[in-house]
């Protein structure tokens, strides 16, 4: 070390002692004066250095107690005197700049306590304390144990002080919180039986406003530890009044703005949260009740949903005391039938599903003993389980749920489930139980529901276990009182052209269903109308009917469907008009290529015309003996599409040898009329061999009075014509 | 340096060398204290193994039947009661609502947008006081099991972009669907079925498209596809055997056929061809438990009054809800339905009143169904549509009848079972149906909340992809805990 730097250097320790010496002066005369000292504005920063500074003087001033506590030989002494003296005086200014500028900031609000008062104390001590020790370092020689206890004790008032400022800033159980939250949380109440001021309400006064307002200082003359005391209030009178607008003083002084005088709780405490300052409104609005129970609210409640958030709900997990199962024998016994999983990745719970019944064993729910301890949950719906198997299930003492629905139990054994202690959920929907068995699942000791839907239980029976209290049972759906009207049968047949003799098929997909049918266009009902037992042969253009019928169920709507007797090919066919252009379909052979179209005008299969009338020449290689023309036709009211006003069919050699056949004129479409329909315009005529025939269908030259369209032209849609 | 290594090898005496090692382990053991899982395996490959996941913490639900609504229906004409609308029908929506929303093409030029007030009577319903309209009476005497939740909002304005986004959490395709992600995170509990199943219907209104990317996989593994029932009488195609061949010769050929990709494996050690495998051994057991299944014929006939006799005719959306509810029964853990007529830009009064005709009573009869069987408790059931409908009229406005155009932001989604809390209303809409003033739902939110109940942590379920981390919620996404029960 360069020996010019040494007398600077011992000037710089000297003006550091002094400045001390001066700064614990001043100190101590502050103190002396306390009452009298107000801040000025100006050193308020000084005093918030104080968490900046004073981690120095207990990290050095520790370090150094630590030294004198292990020395033990002068001669060390000596090697490190000169290191150790620095220490100690570092601590010594340091010390007495934090305790300076931390009682400069207990004079700023909100610090006013006990806790306060002995960490100022102690503040001070250790700063006096450790400017004597460096002052008499001389005589305090690291090896003698009077140094050794000096060292001891200012240890201890480090550690205490420095906690004591913890506690100040961070709150009282800071440090020990995260470990004694453990063993408070077993003791959560559960929700159903929480009450809003005892479990809600209390704990937030507790943390945030009994340390003001406690017997032993009463801030305003108000202490709130006891209901009495509560509802008395302080100087200032009650704490709430519900025909005030701001619900009283309490909530006026929470609502104050934080840089108010009068705000609670005061700056640089503890504040309410949100949360909390609507569970305090809420409780006073709805007139703080000291025992109303959190059960009592809705669920929409705020109070409820603040309950729910500290009483749990929410995500907790239910806690299971038993060891996870090993890991291999839960592989080894999941199969493709037989699922057993954790309830989560940290459960130590097991669930099993059974799947697919004809694979299903009594022995499969016997290996699962191995896991008794974690099975939780089984699911056993539509195996065929027996009577005997729950002698079997009875020996799984952790199940909570257990869905025995659509098993084959009677009944029997179900006293068996009584050593489940544990059972809550128990599903014997669609087994054949009776009431006498059912009456006695209520000595399970945990359970509270019970579904029993499509059992063979009489609505009597579900009235008199729906008084039962402890066990609330789900009695589901019945449908004797209902009455809905069935859906129409199904006319499978999808060809509409029959060539011959053919097979009509109906059906209907609710087992147990009468369908009744005509053939004659008229409607079928639930008398005198065919029943339906085998295929319904035709052989001729037939409009059938079918409606179906059940016993317990209304009848249901009609379907038809026409059906198109076509004996003839038509070997090719000319349209002497053009169809419009919008509806040109596949023109010349729309009407003879065997296609149907649906009742869609733009299905691309409908000649469409309306500027003119419909002429078409069918022609025949070979002259064919007929009787019948049949045209189908559309009606479609709303989209203008009516039927022709006359329809003439003309027969002949050829094209020049045709005479009138027939001429028809349908009926008109009224107002009532259905919306839409394929109609079929049947020409029938003297047997006689033809070998061309003319057709020719007028369109609707003025729509009616009563039709949007009134007075302008109608549309004539054709797809198909049958010779016979 | 390396004298040094070397120097400090041979001068290690075994006693030093003991020491130091009991050192060690005594450090990490007291890690391993601190970090309980450290020391789980995590490292094997769980591809080989189709019960992978389990979910985070305990579940509320174990499965989802999504009961989709797709073409967007009108809340304003079944769950959000607006007399305002009534009271000011035909009056041009003020501009300081609409806010600059942006406008699909088919509103964007109306000169005018009229509120259209509903035609329909709505009544309150319930414990809850639910409003509901005179078209869902099924639905309405169920209101107490119901979560209604009035302010679901989304970004979309548009059919694709909506329903992809809310399938998906993102409006652009190729993302795995939701069905996708649950069946990646907690695996299929019934591996006789596919864990994932798509079942479709279509009512008379005018309809929008769904398509296969909807379940998609994405870019996770294919196992996790949704997969499409038919809609006919046979759900699952292809799933006989063909004639003169029995269960034993399949079995054979399946027994062969995986020995032969078991070498394949050995060569090449890819992942998907023991995927594969897994999905032929899957089928071969289908076979037995599909026709179980869509065997509608043991249903009683209670069950049949409930869903409504359409519920026994295939491909309606009666019969779906049932083979939903007979699906998710067995275990399969999200079963996606489409009903599609919901698209009502005209005439919406008549269209609205078939495509109800068509869901009330099944929806409602799915939640009393699962409820009297005790499965609702664990079965969360979702009903909605891809976004809402507006609330002035697109095309011209008369006393009975209108048009509504999309609306995004606010509309109406209800929740049942798994743990959602029954009989709530949650979230208000401002008096013109228009703009959410309390609670919204993004969504994301939905999401989120949506995998929790399924015992996910939404920021947890990620799959690494292309160099990031993918989630459902993407980088969004918080619970709704005001409707968790």
């Amino acid at each position: 070390m360069d020996s010019s730097s040494k007398p600077s250097q011992n000037n710089w320790k000297g003006l550091f002692y002094n400045i001390a010496f001066f700064l614990n002066g001043l100190l101590l005369f502050l103190l002396l004066f306390e009452s009298r000292f107000s801040v000025p504005y100006w050193m308020q920063a000084i005093g918030r250095m104080h968490p900046l500074v004073l981690h120095f003087p207990l990290v050095v001033l520790m370090l150094y107690a630590f030294w004198v506590l292990i020395v033990d030989k002068p001669d060390s002494v000596r090697w490190n005197s000169n290191l150790s003296d620095l220490l100690l005086l570092i601590g010594t200014f340091t010390a007495v700049v934090a305790a300076f500028s931390g009682f400069i900031l207990s004079k700023e609000d909100g610090y006013e306590s006990n806790t306060l008062f002995w960490h100022k104390w102690m503040g001070v001590a250790i700063s006096v304390g450790s400017i004597a020790w460096y002052g008499f370092r001389t005589y305090l020689t690291p090896w003698k144990l009077s140094s050794k206890f000096f060292a001891a004790g200012f240890l201890l008032l480090l550690t205490i002080g420095g906690h004591l400022g913890g506690n100040l800033t961070h709150g009282e159980d800071f440090l020990i919180s995260p470990v004694a939250d453990l063993s408070t949380e077993e003791n959560k109440i559960p929700l159903e039986e929480a009450k809003i001021y005892a479990d809600l309400v209390q704990p937030v006064l507790q943390q945030k406003c009994y340390a003001c307002h406690n017997a032993e200082k009463s801030k305003g003359g108000l202490q709130m530890q006891t209901i009495e005391l509560l509802v008395k209030g302080g100087k200032s009178g009650a704490l709430w009044d519900t025909t005030r607008a701001d619900l009283g003083l309490l909530l006026n002084r929470i609502h104050l703005p934080l840089d108010d005088k009068k705000h609670m709780s005061p700056r640089g405490k503890a504040q309410l949260t949100d949360e909390e300052v609507v569970l305090l409104a809420e409780w006073i609005k709805m007139g703080s009740d000291f025992d109303q129970m959190v059960s009592s609210l809705s669920e929409q409640s705020p109070v409820y949903a603040y309950a729910q958030n500290v009483l749990g709900g929410g995500r907790t997990e239910e806690q299971y005391d038993f060891d996870a199962a090993d890991a291999d024998k839960v592989k080894e016994l999941n199969t493709t039938y037989r699922l057993i999983k954790s309830l989560s990745a940290e459960s130590p719970a097991l669930f099993v599903n059974f799947y697919n019944r004809t694979n299903f064993k009594s022995k499969d729910i016997e290996d699962l003993l191995a896991l008794k301890e974690q099975i939780v949950s089984m699911d056993l719906s539509k195996m065929p389980v027996k009577d005997e198997d729950l002698k079997i299930i009875a020996r799984f003492p952790e199940l909570r749920k257990l869905i025995l629905n659509f098993t084959d139990i009677k009944g029997e054994t179900l006293g068996e489930l009584q050593k489940l202690a544990k059972l809550r959920e128990l599903s014997i929907s669609g087994t054949s139980v009776r009431i006498t068995q059912v009456k006695k699942l209520k000595e399970i000791p945990s359970l509270k529901r019970v579904y029993v839907w499509s059992t063979g239980l009489s609505t009597e029976e579900f009235a008199l276990l729906k008084k039962e209290k402890k066990v609330s049972y789900e009695t589901g759906y019945r449908s004797d009182t209902i009455k809905l009207a069935l859906n129409p049968p199904i006319i499978e047949n999808e060809d509409q052209i029959i060539s011959g003799n053919t097979a009509i098929r109906l059906k209907h997909q609710i087992p147990g269903t009468t369908i009744r049918y005509t053939v004659d266009g008229s409607d079928p009902d639930s008398v005198h109308s065919l029943v339906y037992s085998k295929p319904v042969t035709i052989d001729k253009n037939t409009k059938l009917k079918a409606k179906a019928f059940k016993n317990g169920w209304y009848g249901s709507k009609g379907v038809d469907k026409y059906f198109f007797r076509s004996t003839y090919h038509i070997d090719s066919v000319r349209l002497i008009t053009p169809p419009d252009v919008k509806y040109p379909a596949q023109r010349d052979i729309t009407i003879a290529n065997g296609v149907k179209s649906d009742n869609s005008p733009s299905s691309g299969k409908w000649l469409g015309y309306r500027e003119n009338d419909f002429q078409a020449y069918l022609l025949f290689k070979k002259p064919v003996k007929a009787h019948n023309v049949t045209l189908s036709m559309l009606r479609n009211v709303g989209g203008f599409i009516f039927p022709p006003v006359r329809v003439e069919v003309w027969g002949g050699k050829d094209e020049k040898n045709l005479k009138l056949l027939k001429v028809l004129t349908p009926e008109m479409p009224v107002q009532t009329t259905g919306n839409v329909e394929n109609l079929s315009l049947e020409a029938d005529f003297a047997l006689q061999e033809l070998s061309c025939i003319k057709l020719i269908a007028k369109p609707l030259a003025k729509l009616p009075l009563w039709h949007p369209g009134k007075g302008e032209k109608a549309w004539v849609f054709v797809d198909e014509v049958f010779v016979n | 340096m390396e004298k040094q290594v070397f120097d400090f090898g041979i001068n290690t005496t075994r006693r030093h060398f003991l020491s130091k090692l009991s050192l060690g382990l005594g450090s990490a053991a007291l890690g391993s204290l601190l970090i309980p899982d450290i020391f789980k395996g995590s490292g094997e490959s769980d591809m080989n193994d189709l019960v992978a996941g389990l979910p985070h913490f305990a579940p509320k639900a174990k499965r989802v039947i999504y009961l989709f609504q797709n073409g967007a229906p009108s809340q304003l004409d079944l769950f959000d009661y607006k007399p305002m609308l009534n009271k000011m029908h035909g009056e041009d929506l003020p501009e300081s609502i609409r806010g600059g929303q942006r406008l699909t093409g088919m509103t964007a030029n109306q000169a005018k947008f009229p509120l259209a007030g509903s035609v329909f009577n709505f009544k309150q319903h319930g414990k809850s006081g639910a409003w509901m309209s005179e078209l869902l009476p099924h639905m309405a005497s169920i209101a107490d099991d119901l979560c209604i939740i009035k302010t679901l909002n989304t970004e979309a304005i548009n059919h694709d972009p909506a329903l992809t986004f809310f399938q998906t959490g993102a409006q652009v395709g190729n993302r795995p669907s939701m069905g996708s992600w649950l069946s990646y995170g907690l695996g299929s509990e019934n591996q006789n079925l596919p864990g994932f199943c798509v079942l479709l219907s279509r009512g008379k209104g005018n309809g929008q498209g769904v398509y296969s990317k909807l379940w998609t996989n994405g870019f996770l593994d294919s196992v996790h596809q949704g997969v499409q029932f038919s809609s006919g009488e046979n759900p699952v195609l292809y799933l006989n055997d063909p004639e003169g061949m029995d269960r034993s010769q399949r079995r054979n050929m399946l027994d062969k056929l995986s020995e032969l990709n078991q070498g394949t494996y050995e060569d090449f050690g890819d992942p998907e061809i023991t995927a594969k495998v897994q999905q032929y051994e899957m089928a071969f057991r289908m076979q037995t438990a599909v026709p179980e299944i869509t065997d509608m014929s043991k249903e009683p006939e209670s069950i049949v009054k409930m869903y409504g006799p359409e519920c026994l005719v295939p491909g309606t959306y009666a019969a779906n809800c049932l083979l939903a509810r007979k699906l998710s029964e067995q275990g399969v853990r999200f079963i996606q339905l489409y009903h599609q007529g919901w698209d009502s830009h005209g005439g919406l009064p008549n269209e609205i009143k078939g495509q109800c005709m068509d869901v009330d009573q099944a929806s409602a009869a799915l939640i009393t169904d699962l409820k009297q069987r005790g499965l609702l408790d664990e079965t969360l059931v979702i009903w909605g549509g891809e976004f809402g409908r507006t609330n002035y009229c697109q095309g011209t406005l008369t006393k009975d009848n209108y048009g509504r155009d999309h609306h995004p932001r606010a509309f109406t989604v209800w929740m049942a079972g798994g743990g959602i809390k029954p009989g709530v209303v949650y979230g208000e809409t401002d008096e013109f149906g228009y703009n959410i003033v309390k609670d919204p739902v993004h969504v994301h939110d939905f999401h989120a909340t949506i995998l929790n109940q399924l015992g996910l942590d939404h920021e947890k379920l990620v799959f690494k992809h292309q160099g990031r981390r993918y989630r459902l919620t993407d980088v969004a996404g918080k619970l709704v805990n005001g409707i968790i029960a």
